[in-house]
């Protein structure tokens, strides 16, 4: 029985206190985390993970590359399945950490590379040459899926994400790639900062800014991969959008940027999983917590947005004064 | 029960899929071409995603109205409505991102696209139990399913694209000038916002018509990869949209009946399982294959095709070279013609067996040696090489030392035409600027 059945919005967070009381205290051993637990770990370390790079793709004007990765993942997991284990492991939850990494990254980075090549060399027009490459990739991924595993709900389960099947596993990998990611821009902030901003400048100092391109999209990847079984690989991108573009609005400075839009990230994800079990305990509903957060973001972002522009729209007549 | 190819054209269970998902890629493919030379392409991604809470939205609407199981025959054209208002929704939301919040248009797209498919997906996910009938007809919209289209979807789907090919037909000029020259369109005083939101409502529509059969995830190849393989075969607009139907309906078809093939082969083959292949994938690799064939192989943008021209084009300079380093040096080696040439040696070998089957030169001993036919020709090349250098000389006005790397270009490129007007303006020179004598024209 899950210590948090039957919990509404604020008495989660009663809960959530006491037993990290009691863990902080040695009275509760690490396996016995609670579902919403893990949600919570799961969530808001891919949440700070995708508003990490979310932030650098919006500044660089990527994100469509994001959303290209993120189709052609499936791919990558297909392959990474098939090579490292039988499949029907796939759903008990066995992950092949190493393997399934090196094979984000490369699907990353064949997708960027692949893009580059169709835009440059065939000479196709780049909103064009991204469509077709993570179309016709995820469409070759859905049907391996089909052909091996002979499952029609894995092809689903990849794009909804199911937050209720995580295992301690994930909070594994998702904790793994938050170092990861973190370690990459903490230790290259600086030639991230003017990689991102002068590129020409960068250049003429040495740099290689097409190199930090080609790292961030193998973080993208990595984040990605480690999103798709809370959130889907869909639902991660409003995951890298909406908090960056939330901080956006208010800061001006990239490590105010960076640290805000993590904030939001994981606040989000920690509403988000209260809110859903608050939903559940009061009304019956059983949601899809990844779908409550997207939900619970997105809206964040209008209301910002629209306090953002109420008061711009008052400050200009001051300015005529 | 597996089915020849023909079948799936009369066959009355198999030919509705079949029909409605070729008249599905057909609008597609015809609104994909305006959006691909917009160079929009990924606005079909956002739309197609952003319309799947509508689809879940005429669900439930229908669901409050006539309950789980009797709902079901009324849900399709519910579900259309739904999908048709969200990805209009979806549209507005994206203006005022890139107008009012001044959001780079990449992310805003991105965003919509997620924000919208994450509420559909909290949505759905409600209904999951509630409505279990009609969710399973929602899931379907995912990665589409043509096996359970009707004759009556056939003449919806039929009629939409009847209305949309008009549309296209009735505005055909102001989309053509509003394509190609928008400054021009607006100066001749076409109306540029109406032209504008029909082009949204036709891309609306046929992303709307299309996920039944391809899904949403999966929409926006539909759109652009028909018309990225049809730019690559025409220069004109027309055939261009005739071409991308045709590219459509193939996909369409070739799809349809691989999908509903495996997914029998699979039936037959593990038959505990309960499964079928969806179209929409199948149908995209189709279109993909498609399109990856066209660019590497288009008659005139092809890759391979380019590729094969800048070759032909090398080969023949370096047998032009090849022939007027012998007419200067007179019988050599090859390693001894390698030392004026820059070249890889397996392509000087290859350029001299090409010119030895042309009857150019000859092979006597280890030399190489110009026939009479080789010499008019390199005589040729030498007398356009020192036409250009004394036009540039004399005619130009550059310094006789400065002509010979340009000279040692346009020596392949000039056509008689041009060697005719030379001559005409030079009036037949007989000696070039460095005092060597032209060649004179010959033949």
């Amino acid at each position: 029985m899950s210590p948090y059945f039957d919990q509404t919005f604020f008495s989660f967070f009663q809960v959530l206190g006491t037993r990290l009381w009691l863990f902080l205290s040695g009275q509760l051993p690490l396996n016995q985390l609670a579902a919403d637990e893990i949600q919570l770990l799961v969530l808001s370390s891919v949440g700070i993970s995708a508003a990490l790079v979310g932030s650098f793709l919006i500044l660089r004007k990527m994100t469509m590359l994001a959303n290209s990765i993120s189709h052609t993942i499936l791919l990558g997991i297909v392959i990474a399945y098939l090579l490292g284990s039988t499949v029907s492991e796939m759903h008990e939850g066995h992950l092949n950490l190493p393997l399934l990494l090196t094979a984000a990254v490369i699907v990353g980075l064949v997708t960027a590379l692949t893009t580059e090549a169709l835009t440059k060399i065939v000479k196709l027009q780049e909103d064009a040459s991204t469509g077709l490459v993570f179309s016709s990739f995820f469409a070759l991924g859905i049907v391996l899926v089909n052909l091996f595993t002979r499952n029609a709900h894995i092809g689903a389960e990849v794009v909804m994400g199911n937050a209720d099947a995580l295992s301690p596993d994930d909070i594994q990998l998702s904790f793994v790639i938050l170092i990861l990611n973190l370690f990459f821009i903490i230790f290259l902030f600086k030639e991230w900062k003017i990689t991102t901003f002068d590129p020409a400048f960068a250049k003429a100092l040495g740099f290689f800014p097409q190199g930090f391109n080609y790292l961030l999209m193998a973080l993208v990847s990595i984040t990605v991969v480690g999103a798709f079984r809370a959130v889907g690989v869909l639902m991660v991108l409003t995951f890298i959008t909406a908090p960056a573009l939330i901080a956006r609005l208010f800061c001006h400075r990239l490590s105010m940027l960076l640290f805000f839009a993590s904030l939001i990230a994981a606040l989000a994800s920690i509403v988000g999983v209260a809110l859903s079990r608050h939903l559940l305990s009061t009304w019956g509903l059983a949601l899809s917590t990844g779908g409550v957060i997207v939900t619970l973001l997105g809206c964040t972002y209008f209301v910002a947005a629209f306090i953002k522009l109420f008061s711009q729209r008052q400050r200009i007549p001051r300015e005529f004064t | 029960m597996t089915s020849s190819f023909w079948a799936y054209f009369y066959d009355p269970v198999l030919r509705a899929p079949m029909l409605g998902s070729m008249l599905m890629c057909v609008s597609a493919s015809l609104v994909g071409v305006l959006v691909f030379l917009r160079k929009q392409s990924l606005i079909g991604e956002t739309l197609s995603h952003a319309s799947y809470p509508g689809v879940v939205v005429g669900v439930i609407v229908i669901g409050l109205m006539f309950g789980d199981l009797t709902g079901s025959q009324y849900s399709g054209p519910a579900m259309l409505c739904g999908a048709f208002l969200f990805a209009l929704l979806g549209v507005r939301i994206l203006r005022f991102l890139e107008k009012k919040l001044k959001v780079y248009p990449d992310a805003a797209l991105c965003f919509v696209l997620s924000f919208f498919f994450g509420f559909g997906i909290l949505l759905s996910s409600e209904i999951q139990i509630s409505l279990s009938n009609l969710y399973r007809q929602v899931q379907t919209y995912f990665y589409g399913q043509a096996a359970t289209l009707t004759d009556l979807h056939i003449s919806l789907y039929g009629f939409l694209v009847l209305l949309i090919g008009s549309l296209l037909y009735l505005f055909r000029k102001e989309f053509k000038t509003w394509l190609f020259d928008p400054k021009f369109a607006k100066v001749s005083g076409i109306n540029i916002p109406l032209l504008e939101t029909i082009f949204l409502l036709l891309v609306t529509a046929s992303i709307v018509i299309g996920i039944r059969s391809v899904g949403v995830v999966l929409m926006s190849a539909m759109l652009i990869a028909p018309a990225a393989a049809a730019r690559q075969c025409t220069h004109r607009l027309r055939r261009m949209f005739f071409l991308a139907a045709t590219f459509g309906m193939i996909s369409a078809a070739l799809g349809t009946y691989l999908a509903n093939e495996i997914s029998w082969w699979l039936i037959n083959k593990y038959p505990g399982t309960r499964m079928t292949l969806p179209t929409g994938p199948m149908i995209v690799l189709m279109s993909s294959l498609i399109c990856i064939g066209a660019l590497l192989f288009a008659p005139d943008r092809g890759l391979l095709i380019r590729f094969f021209r800048v070759i032909h084009f090398k080969s023949t300079c370096l047998q032009e070279n090849l022939l007027k380093t012998l007419w200067r040096f007179g019988p050599s080696s090859l390693p001894s013609l390698k030392e004026h040439l820059l070249v890889s040696t397996p392509f000087l070998y290859w350029v001299a067996f090409r010119l030895k089957r042309k009857g150019w030169v000859v092979k006597k001993g280890l030399n190489y040696e110009l026939t009479d036919q080789g010499g008019v020709y390199a005589r040729q090349i030498i007398r356009l090489h020192r036409l250009w250098e004394l036009y540039l000389s004399d005619y130009v006005g550059i310094g006789p030392k400065r002509v010979h790397a340009s000279a040692e270009e346009m020596e392949h490129i000039l056509t008689p035409e041009l060697e005719r007007e030379l001559t005409e303006i030079l009036s037949d020179p007989i000696f070039d600027p460095h005092h060597q004598p032209i060649p004179p024209k010959e033949g």
